[in-house]
Formats: structure tokens, sequence, C-alpha cells
């Protein structure tokens, strides 16, 4: 799993530590992240999206794996009781909110290993070891009772009725209108519970916007109004204590206009399908078996600095772990055969230094 | 909606498709429907001019899945046919020549015919006296549709007459559109693609195909039908014609044209996200369209679409266990042992080198269980063990 080393100054800032809210992470440089309900993703964007940011996924019209990042973002948001807003090209968007994923309980084994943050890389003989037991910095569990700030989401079985009812959940149609403008004033309603202001946050906010330019709905060809009103959109979020996701195919759309978009998201991500049973795959990867397909990063968000994030790697593969759990992996190349002098000639630089058979380090 | 729920029934139902030719594997896709919650199954057919064999594959799909109905085998009880492109006549033609019986077919079928009269001139003309219905005697259940521009009515008309085709329960009818290359002349790109998405998500509908024609079209409406369709049917010929040999490519796809053979390819997209992609090849005779699967392997075109892979320097649980017995030389973290400082001449604690690269990890002082082995020889026996170098004094010795 990659992580990416978010540089921490020394300085911090005296404000309140938002772990009293539940969901929310303080980050570096006076950010505040809330978790996008998926753990390895949080780990590759340096603890998840920051609130006031606009996180776009760019969908593969071949697979809906778009619609399992949303999933897993709205309920962790519907667990941690943020309010949401889900807007949808269906006619009854409300039925979507029966295909939310529930937290998987702690009774049930965890999947993977929890590795605490201070470990360190090398195992060494030294005698202070034996005093680390209590340091707990970044230490994720809270065992009091409160939720976890990123749960582990089991996809086959939906979220209790609970978190669904008596909650801020806001949903609408984008087919009901001929424009934007219903959709902008609801967004704007929305995020005016949530303002921005010095001090303490109250609550924090989501809102999950699905195939925004889906071709059903009848603004999909106004180009212009669509930009106008993502841009008015992110002005709102970057003002408010809320996190918009928002889910579109571009190759529906021009290209000039999906880069347009590309670059109005300060986080950027893609989803793409891979092919079924295609061996040449299968021989190039490990894993490929259990994939059902590939996350690209493109872009994360970086408020309050200059600095940008240079990630190890920007290409995961997205498995479903027993079924149930989203997980996402580095890609890592399969075992080279010895004997086949065969080439991998599609891949970069890294598969060149085994062609020659061996492995030299 | 909900596709991961139904991941299991799907892949054992789709492992059995592999051995079929691929439309054999469309009909059964499309006879076996949609599951709950989910959508209905959606196929578009698309072809060109250079290989304009779209209606027969059509064809072909429809008497399958016809056939299917009538065997009772397919979760639709019957088909609306929304015939824009040729006559109701014509399909009453062809059912006949296929060997079904036209008379109940009123049982299974509905058409709603679009190409007598589909903006209505018919029928004002009428109203002026000039012209007397001319319309023939049809054998099959046609409704008239006298506006195909309006696309809400269109589909309340569709929905009525599957609803009256197989009642108001749980059974479900399947919706053949004959061409909506037709319909896209008529009305918007965003109707059309409202009416087709609503249809998928009506739970009384069991699955949908159409066919287009894209040259016809911008990229964008192709496109925009791929993207409302879980199954693409590509009607393409043998040979691509290239660009500097236009004379050529002319004579070339008239040859294929008369010989009226061509290649199929197909892209189902599954429900786990995955996309099977598989090709044939085609020959459309008297009796109708024949598939055969091609005798070449080509190698489909992988595109780069890892751009940098790396070595794996993970560790599997099973290799993170055992790397964790391994027994370090002066490791022993204050548990009680007698302090061993590791010569090499005794064979006290034997460890294996390790030759997995290292990650982060947790300890497990275990000097019990399982084994692992540093075997290390020593120049001479001679040699004092190595007590002159100072030990540091952070070291745990």
């Amino acid at each position: 799993m990659a992580a990416t080393k978010t540089r921490t100054s020394s300085f911090s800032r005296s404000a309140a530590p938002s772990s009293s809210i539940p969901g929310l992470k303080n980050g570096p440089n006076g950010t505040i992240f809330v978790s996008s309900g998926i753990p390895d993703l949080d780990k590759i964007l340096g603890g998840g999206f920051s609130l006031g940011s606009l996180v776009m996924v760019m969908e593969d019209t071949e697979a809906p794996h778009h619609m399992l990042l949303l999933r897993n973002f709205m309920s962790q948001g519907l667990v941690h009781n943020h309010p949401l807003l889900y807007a949808s090209p269906s006619r009854d968007p409300r039925a979507f909110l029966g295909t939310l994923p529930t937290p998987v309980s702690s009774k049930d084994d965890k999947s993977r290993d929890r590795n605490t943050e201070q470990e360190k890389d090398l195992r060494i003989a030294w005698q202070y070891k034996k005093y680390f037991g209590e340091h707990q910095q970044n230490f994720e569990y809270q065992r009091d009772g409160k939720p976890e700030y990123c749960s582990d989401f089991d996809l086959r079985k939906p979220l209790e009725r609970h978190f669904l009812s008596g909650q801020c959940i806001d949903c609408i149609s984008l087919q009901d209108s001929p424009n934007l403008a219903t959709l902008r004033d609801r967004c704007s309603t929305f995020l005016a519970q949530l303002p921005r202001r010095d001090g303490n946050i109250t609550c924090a906010g989501r809102i999950a916007i699905q195939s925004f330019c889906a071709p059903q709905c009848e603004y999909s060809n106004m180009d212009w109004d669509m930009l106008s009103f993502i841009r008015s959109m992110k002005g709102m979020v970057r003002s408010s204590n809320a996190v918009a996701v928002l889910t579109f195919p571009p190759s529906l759309v021009s290209s000039s206009f999906s880069k347009r978009l590309q670059h109005l998201a300060d986080t950027l991500l893609s989803v793409r399908a891979i092919p079924d049973e295609d061996k040449e795959l299968a021989k190039l990867l490990t894993g490929y078996q259990d994939m059902v397909g590939l996350l690209n990063l493109h872009k994360v968000a970086r408020i309050n600095t200059q600095v940008p994030v240079i990630l190890e790697a920007t290409t995961f593969s997205i498995k479903l772990q027993k079924r149930r759990s989203l997980v996402l992996e580095c890609l890592n190349q399969a075992p080279v055969d010895g004997s086949s002098g065969t080439s991998y000639a599609t891949t970069g630089s890294c598969s060149r230094s085994s062609k020659t058979g061996t492995l030299d380090f | 909606l909900g596709f991961c729920s139904n991941f299991k029934i799907s892949s054992v139902v789709e492992a059995l498709n592999i051995q079929a030719t691929m439309a054999e594997s469309i009909c059964r896709a499309l006879r076996d429907g949609a599951l709950d919650g989910e959508h209905a199954p959606a196929l578009t057919i698309k072809d060109s001019i250079d290989s304009p064999f779209g209606p027969d594959v059509f064809n072909h799909i429809l008497t399958q899945l016809s056939t299917n109905i009538l065997a009772g085998k397919s979760q639709s009880r019957g088909i609306v046919l929304v015939a824009l492109s040729r006559s109701p006549s014509f399909y009453v033609n062809l059912l006949k020549s296929r060997g079904y019986d036209v008379a109940s077919s009123h049982k299974w079928l509905r058409v709603l015919d679009c190409y007598t009269d589909p903006l209505g001139w018919k029928d004002r003309l009428m109203e002026c006296g000039s012209i007397t219905n001319l319309s023939p005697e049809i054998q099959v259940t046609v409704n008239l549709c006298k506006d195909v521009r309006n696309l809400d009515n269109l589909f309340s008309s569709i929905l009525e007459l599957g609803k009256g085709l197989v009642g108001q329960r749980k059974n479900r009818f399947s919706v053949a559109i004959d061409s909506v290359t037709e319909m896209l002349r008529h009305a918007s790109m965003s109707s059309v693609a409202g009416l087709l998405s609503n249809l998928r998500s009506h739970d009384q509908v069991s699955c949908e195909f159409w066919l287009l024609h894209s040259d016809l079209h911008e990229s964008r409406a192709t496109a925009v039908l791929e993207y409302m369709s879980s199954m693409l049917a590509n009607v393409e010929p043998i040979t691509r014609p290239t660009n500097g040999q236009i004379g050529n490519s002319e004579n070339l796809s008239l040859l294929e044209q008369k010989s009226k053979r061509g290649k199929f390819h197909v892209r189902f997209k599954r429900r786990n996200g995955r996309v099977r992609l598989m090709s044939e090849e085609f020959c459309v005779e008297q009796s109708g369209i024949k598939f055969t699967s091609i005798s070449s392997e080509e190698g489909l075109i992988t595109q780069s679409l890892v751009p940098k892979v790396q070595f794996n320097l993970q560790l599997s649980e099973k290799e993170r266990i055992e790397r964790a017995k391994v027994v370090l030389p002066f490791e022993h973290q204050g548990n009680g042992k007698s302090i061993q400082i590791y010569d090499g001449r005794q064979s006290l604690n034997e460890s294996r080198t390790e030759t997995e690269p290292i990650s982060a990890e947790k300890l497990q002082t275990n000097e019990d269980s399982g084994r692992g082995e540093i075997i290390y020889f020593r120049d001479s026996d001679d040699e004092m063990p190595d007590s002159d170098e100072d030990p540091d004094d952070d070291l745990d010795i």
C-alpha cells in the first residue's frame, strides 16, 4: 500500500482538536480531513478529503466503479452523522440509498492488519524499544465507543435503517429540471447550513453528485452552463465545511470541456474498467483475477500550501476482498518467467529491467 | 444499483457462457433479463455503410428472443416492437418465413407502428379528404403512432402495450426498437437517452435492444448510446479500408457486401465491472445469419493501461509471519532469558539469512516457535569471539 509522507512542520495550529466531532481529523496546514470511506484511499491521499475541496471522479462508461466510491463516501458520512445532499440522473434517487453498505462490526475479524504508525522499518535490538507501547500518535482507533474515522464497509449488506431516517439527507433528481438553477439553489441552501467561521466546527457536510453530464439530463449539451455551475459550487464549498464529490463520464463530453472540468477539481480521480480474461494482463500483473478495475489519481487537493503532493504511484487496482470490502493496491508486476524471452513493451521503465530474465538489484 | 450482491450468481451464470458463440451469449443475456433492483440489460447493435448488416443481426436477435419466449425459457413474456424503419408487414413476413404462427402472435407480440405515419401527415390528409385509408390488413396486433416526436407519449404507449401483453403484476416484457437512428431524426439526444434509460429502469421491462447506424450520427450520439447499454455489438467489414486506397476500399466493401460476410465484435459490460471482448465472423444467408468463431487467434490490443508497474515489495501474510519468527542475534527484549553473545561457534541460536526486503511490521518475540536460521561459518576456530569491540551502550546485549 503506498503511503504519502506528508511533511509535518514543527509548528502546529492552536486550534481545538476536531477529534471531538466524529469523522473529522486535523490535517497539515490547518486543513481538516473527512474520510472517503475507503481506508486505502485515505492513506493514499494523505488523510482523506479536505473540507472545502471539490473531488471529481472521471467515470468509465463501461464500468460502475464510480458507484463504489460514491457509496462508500455517502455511507461514511451517514455513519458519522454528516448531512448529505445526493443528486443523480435517475428518477428516484432515494432508491440508491438502499444500496449503501454498512460498516463491518468490530466483532468480525478485520481483513487486514492495522499497522500502527510508530513501528520502525528495521528491527533493531535497542533497549528503548520496550518503552514504545504507550506512544500513540496517529492512532486511529477510539475505544471509547465513538465511531472510527474511517470504517471498513461490507458491500454486501445494506446500511441500517436508522442511519437513513431522521437524518439530513436531501435527494435531487437531475432529470427533473431543464437547467441547473434548481440544483444550484439546493446546493446553496445546503451549504448555507455549514458556514466556515474561525473557531470551532459544529458540523461537516457531504455533497455527492453522480454522473453529472448524463445524457438523459436536458442540460447535458449546455457546456458553459455546466461549467459555470461547477465553478460556483466550488466557490460555495470552499467557504463552507463540506466536501463535494462529483462524478462525470468524460467520454460523453467534448475533450476541451472535459479538460476544463478536470482543471476545476481540487482532487481528481479516474476509474477504468479492465478487460475480462485477458491473458496478456494476467501475465503482466499479480492478482489480476481479483481485480475489478483500476483507479488513477491525477491530482490531490492542497489547501493553504504551495507544496504539491508527489506520489510514488498513481495507478491502483481496485479489488473486492472477500467480495465485501474495497481494497486499493499498487500494481505489482507478476514474477517474470526466466525462460520466456518475450518483452512487454507496453509498460514503462520499471519493466524494462526485467527483460534480461534475472533480477538485478 | 446493488450490483455487488448479485456478483456471485452472475459469475456462475456467465462462466457457463464461455463456450457459446457470442451471438448466443447475447441472446442468453437478453433471455435471462433483469434481476430485481437492477437495470434491464440493453443491447446496441451498431453497423455502418461499410458493413450494412445490422438489420440482419437485429432480425436474428428478434427471432431468437421470440423462440425463447414461446418456449417459456425467458424471463420476458412478450415483445413490444417499435417499428420505425420498416413496416409491420415486413415483420409479419419475417415471422412467417421463419416458421412462426402469426395468428397466435397476439399473445406475445405487439407492434408500435411508427413507420406508416410518424408525423401524422396521412392523418391530416385523411381529414381533408385527400386520401383514403390505405393501410393493408395486418395479422399482427398493431398500434399506430402518429407523432414520434413526442417521446413521453411514446414511452407511455410502449408501457401500455407491454402491460396489455403481460398483465400488471410481476411479469415482464422486452422492448425492441427497430432503429434508434430514425428516432434521433425526430427527437433530441437527451430525450431519446431519457426514454431508453427510463425503459431500462422500469421494473416490468426485462431487456431492450436497438439498432443504430453509426455513420449517420455524430460520435457523441454513438458514445451516449454505448453508455446506455450493457452490451455492444459492432458489425464491421472483415478488412478495414485504409485511408490511402479509397478506390480499392470501395471495391472491397462492395465485394464483401456481395459475399455478405463480415465481423462481429461484442463488448459485454459484466456486473463486476470487467469488460469481455469477443469477436466472430458472420455470414448472411437466405435463411438468416450464421455466426462462426474466428479461426485465427488475433491478439487483442492491450492498451498500455499500466503506466508504471512496480516490483512487489510487500509481504504476504504468510511471509510476514515467517519473517517475524526469525530470531535475530543480540535480540531478546528483556524477556528474562540469559544474555548470549552469538559468536558463530556455538549453535545455540541458529537463524537463516533473510532474503526478503524489509517493511514496517510489529515485532513478535517468540523464541520457541518456528525456525529461521543463520548459518555462519567462521574463518577459523581459533579466533576469539568479538569481545574487544565496545558494545554500544544502547544495544540490548
